[in-house]
């Protein structure tokens, strides 16, 4: 299956809020057949400008790096179902490369 | 107009010895034939030049001499070319020839039959040499294929040990909720800065 990285920004919300949204991905993930391999917090940062989603307007947003395998065909469902969930400001899927050259992978960050 | 004719053409024959004293005759140059005649040349009768008997007596016995002998060597001539191609073709020289031709083939037919023979030898050892090659090279491959194959398969299995491994750290039910807290405890920082001579900083302010 192939490797796929969902760059979530959540809305800026209390702990308890913010961890309900993230259980609600995850489990909306591996109803869809997914398997959730890791997850990341970026930190709660200022957005580059601002975003209006669902009629709010954003300025901050927490940043959240969800890495999974699954099936090409639930992706377009996925992003879909997270574009409607209110607490989300912008998923983001993307394809992760799988690690060949170690050439192409000492020059980047971490 | 009037053309003069020369000694090749079939009035000359008519000129030695004319039936008629005049002859007309047109030649069309400028005018087509239905041009009326001009008028200086209306009433011209073409008179050919006097004959002198004496002259023309001499004259035929001469030329009659003349083309008998003529005639004859002529004949001559025509008679030793054909007598040559006779002797060639059905005469005594024929069956030397014909000797000779057969001896000569007789040897090329041998000379030929060695050099068949000599490159066949040739042709036998490289085809020979071919296929030792070919099969060692057939070999060779059916070898290199089978690394490869096992290159291969222990590279899948070393991959699947690694998935394995990482398996055990994937999120579950169970530990989705510990998970979610451990992330939001610890927020990762993928930030760094870097000079011109290359020194890396990864400790950046997380704003």
């Amino acid at each position: 299956m192939p490797r796929y990285e969902l760059a979530l920004i959540l809305k800026t919300m209390q702990r308890p809020e913010t961890a309900a949204a993230l259980r609600r991905t995850v489990e909306t993930l591996m109803e869809r057949g997914a398997v959730v391999r890791n997850l990341e917090n970026l930190g709660e940062k200022l957005l580059p400008y601002k975003i209006s989603k669902h009629n709010q307007k954003h300025v901050t947003g927490a940043y959240f790096l969800l890495d999974f395998y699954s099936p090409p065909n639930i992706i377009i469902g996925l992003l879909d179902h997270l574009h409607r969930d209110v607490d989300v400001v912008r998923p983001t899927v993307l394809k992760k490369d799988e690690p060949g050259s170690a050439v192409g992978g000492s020059c980047c960050g971490p | 107009m009037f053309q003069v004719t020369c000694g090749r053409s079939v009035q000359a024959a008519r000129l030695l010895s004319p039936r008629c004293a005049v002859l007309v005759e047109a030649v069309r140059g400028r005018k087509s034939r239905t041009d009326p005649v001009a008028k200086s040349k209306v009433g011209r009768i073409k008179v050919p030049p006097p004959v002198d008997p004496e002259e023309m007596v001499a004259l035929n016995e001469r030329y009659s001499e003349y083309q008998l002998i003529m005639r004859a060597l002529r004949l001559e001539f025509k008679e030793e070319v054909l007598r040559r191609k006779y002797e060639e073709e059905i005469g005594s020289l024929a069956a030397e020839k014909a000797v000779q031709e057969e001896e000569e083939h007789r040897i090329l037919m041998a000379w030929n039959n060695q050099e068949n023979q000599r490159l066949l030898q040739i042709r036998v050892l490289r085809i020979q040499k071919e296929q030792e090659e070919a099969e060692r090279k057939q070999l060779e491959a059916a070898v290199q294929r089978e690394q490869e194959q096992q290159e291969h398969i222990k590279e899948k299995e070393r991959e699947i040990l690694q998935l394995q491994e990482d398996a055990k750290n994937f999120i579950t039910l169970e530990n989705l909720d510990q998970r979610i807290e451990e992330a939001l405890d610890n927020p990762k920082n993928y930030n760094f800065a870097i000079d011109k001579q290359g020194r890396v900083v990864k400790q950046t302010v997380q704003q």
